[in-house]
């Protein structure tokens, strides 16, 4: 955790979109995160799972701050985005949010249409000039999301009268448009049937190849499906992390095994 | 295991044996019990709902009288030897001819139109004649004539009040019965309102001058009316909404979405709780103190009764607004966090859209609580004879005295003529009126605003 280490390990952080060390997380009293170091490729798909109030989705809400909005919570230690501290006191969540997207658990579409819901982002932000620009980023936003060729007739309908799966798109779309640099999602699929599923995915993948996406998931199955690189979280501690092929195959540590093989969680 | 064998239950937890077609024991005591909890339910509904009507009907019956009131129409020569003495036609020279003058003229024209008529005057003498019209029409005959003097000389048809008894006659308020106690009416006049309603001097009409005219002595109860409580009220709600609104608003944002969760706004939500609880005669004393006493506001005036008013409801705002900002989902503020908004873009482009219809609805339910509020207004001078109509809006009219919608209610019901009671329920009516038009401007507001997420 000194400073040495940190001028040692500079090297290896070259490909690495967040480096996270010594990250504690107390809520009030609760000590929810206990020192956790983890480092985030960019352009990768990395997976956090672990069983309910293991702390992965506290990690997460780290990420880009949201865990601000909790007043009880306290962050400690050091995540960097890119080598700089986002917990400096420069820093305004604000800007930091806009470029460390987030897709939440339940969809939550604005209740407004579905192009004021992907144009909002790019509009706050001041992202475009003319209404034509906006136009382009919101349809390039759809297409990214995969819902394009079924929204497109109808933009000016309410984004909450989509279908589940179809609003968690929307949902990806709305935070794709900002252009992010990493993308987090916290159980993006657990409000959704399998069909639903199955399409964000798909979609997970293809964002891979414009953003650092980070996932928080109950099914392992999804982990090892969509993944490149998978954290195992048990009682706040950052127990195994590594390729995902590995952990489900070849798990080092006694309690990723249990849990993968079901014995605990 | 031992205790369970002693309740009679099997070791193995197994139920008896039981049919599903017939009811065991506890099952009809269950249902007993939820059948009698209903009963109890609608026996209160149904208890509230009675004197609910049993109320409006009261005030019903009572006050709709108030709004007929009985008119003669005769004709009226309008002698320029008698109006204007002087002959040139100056209408202040004519100022000096007082409304005695005027009383006079239309005695003596009522007189001679029954009898032209050919109506029996038998029983009653010219001075019992007189007594048939209201003393507010001979002020209104001269303020006409004044304004157009043109009309000397001539025969006008004068359509005025007739007087609270005869009035309160074809109401069905004084009967032979009463007036034969009655020092103010006798049977004789009785019998000849009835001879003259045949002729069609007496009519009855819809009293639009119940909604206009600003409030009258006891001596002429037929000409009170509203006109300076409702402008007063109206004055009363513009200021109050304009004096809370943005306050309540944002306080109650800044309460429920900016401010830090310790000690201290603790200590504000507990005292804005209390505050809203406090009996309004209290605030009634604070105003006194503060706005007339200390601030030197003019007294009786709409301003004050404004900001009094406006203390009293300022809790109950808060807490309609923060309960409606409290309801809008946490997923929205995320969503919206989430793609980089800040706080303030976050509250405004979303949660405040979404808690608008809880807010409006609580802010015109806390308007109309005030509208009926009447103790404070007592403390401030609102109680009072007020017959000169406020200025404008513009020209200073809300520092001018004025009276309130229930503070008119209150005082007309301390008056001792009969005729004042039917006012005062009438008083009550077009408050009632006032309320359910707020009431259903809020429910039209919610409808329109409400929206899913």
């Amino acid at each position: 955790m000194d400073d040495l280490r940190i001028v040692e390990r500079s090297v290896d952080t070259q490909g690495f979109k967040i480096t996270a060390r010594g990250v504690q997380v107390y809520y009030g009293e609760k000590h929810a995160l206990k020192d956790v170091d983890c480092d985030i490729l960019d352009k990768t798909v990395t997976a956090f799972i672990g069983p309910s109030g293991c702390g992965k989705s506290t990690f997460l809400r780290c990420l880009n701050r949201m865990n601000d909005t909790v007043s009880i919570a306290r962050v400690q230690g050091e995540i960097r985005l890119d080598g700089e501290d986002i917990y400096d006191k420069r820093v305004d969540p604000v800007q930091l949010r806009a470029k460390v997207g987030m897709v939440f658990q339940k969809p939550n579409p604005f209740p407004k249409s579905i192009y004021d819901n992907v144009a909002y982002g790019p509009k706050i932000h001041g992202l475009t000039r003319s209404k034509s620009e906006l136009d382009g980023i919101v349809e390039a936003s759809l297409k990214k999301a995969a819902l394009w060729n079924e929204v497109k007739d109808r933009l000016g309908e309410p984004g909450t009268g989509l279908s589940g799966g179809q609003q968690q798109r929307l949902c990806i779309a709305r935070a794709v448009a900002t252009h992010p640099e990493v993308l987090l999602m916290d159980e993006p699929c657990s409000a959704l049937d399998p069909i639903a599923t199955a399409q964000v995915e798909e979609l997970i993948d293809e964002l891979r190849s414009n953003f650092s996406v980070v996932i928080v998931t109950h099914s392992m199955q999804q982990a090892a499906r969509v993944s490149q690189k998978t954290a195992f979280f048990h009682l706040g501690n950052l127990v195994e992390y590594g390729e995902t092929g590995q952990i489900f195959t070849n798990p080092k540590d006694p309690r990723t095994e249990s849990y993968i093989s079901g014995r605990i969680g | 295991m031992s205790d369970a064998t002693a309740n009679g239950i099997p070791a193995s937890g197994a139920p008896a044996k039981s049919s599903l077609l017939t009811q065991d024991a506890l099952m009809r005591k269950r249902n007993a019990a939820e059948a009698r909890f209903k009963a109890y339910g609608i026996a209160a509904i149904a208890l509230s709902l009675s004197v609910l009507f049993i109320m409006l009907w009261t005030i019903f019956t009572d006050g709709v009288s108030a709004f007929r009131q009985a008119s003669l129409t005769f004709p009226v020569t309008l002698d320029a030897e008698r109006l204007d003495p002087e002959g040139n036609r100056n209408p202040e020279e004519m100022a000096r001819v007082t409304t005695i003058g005027y009383t006079n003229l239309l005695n003596d024209a009522l007189v001679a139109h029954l009898a032209a008529e050919g109506i029996s005057t038998e029983g009653v003498d010219d001075g019992d004649i007189a007594d048939f019209i209201s003393r507010g029409t001979p002020a209104e005959l001269r303020d006409q004539v004044l304004a157009d003097p043109a009309l000397l000389g001539q025969t006008i048809t004068v359509s005025g009040f007739a007087s609270g008894r005869i009035d309160g006659y074809l109401k069905g308020r004084v009967t032979r019965e009463t007036a034969a106690v009655d020092t103010n009416i006798s049977v004789e006049q009785l019998d000849l309102a009835d001879r003259m309603v045949e002729a069609g001097i007496l009519t009855s009409g819809f009293n639009w001058r119940f909604l206009t005219n600003p409030d009258a002595s006891d001596q002429r109860p037929e000409m009170s009316g509203l006109g300076v409580a409702i402008i007063g009220s109206a004055y009363m709600m513009l200021l109050v909404a304009i004096f809370t609104l943005p306050m309540g608003i944002a306080a109650s944002i800044y309460l429920e979405e900016f401010a830090p969760k310790n000690r201290w706004t603790d200590l504000i939500e507990v005292n804005i709780s209390n505050l809203a609880a406090v009996p309004s005669i209290v605030y009634g004393i604070l105003g006194l103190a503060v706005f007339i006493n200390f601030a030197g506001f003019p007294q009786s005036s709409s301003l004050v009764g404004a900001l009094v008013i406006s203390l009293m409801t300022l809790p109950t705002i808060i807490i309609a607004a923060r309960a409606a900002i409290r309801a809008v989902p946490p997923s929205i503020r995320d969503a919206a966090l989430g793609v980089g908004a800040s706080k303030m873009q976050t509250v405004f482009h979303h949660v405040l859209p979404l808690a608008a219809p809880g807010i409006l609805t609580g802010t015109i339910l806390g308007l109309a609580t005030a509208l009926g509020e009447t103790a404070p207004l007592l403390l401030i001078g609102m109680v009072a004879f007020v017959q000169n109509y406020p200025a404008g809006p513009f020209d200073g009219g809300m520092l001018d005295p004025a009276t309130a919608l229930p503070v008119q209610v209150y005082s007309w019901a301390s008056r001792s003529d009969p005729a004042f009671i039917e006012r005062s329920a009438g008083a009550i009516i077009v408050l009632l009126a006032f309320l359910v038009v707020m009431n259903i401007i809020a429910i039209v507001l919610r409808r329109r605003f409400e929206r899913r997420w």
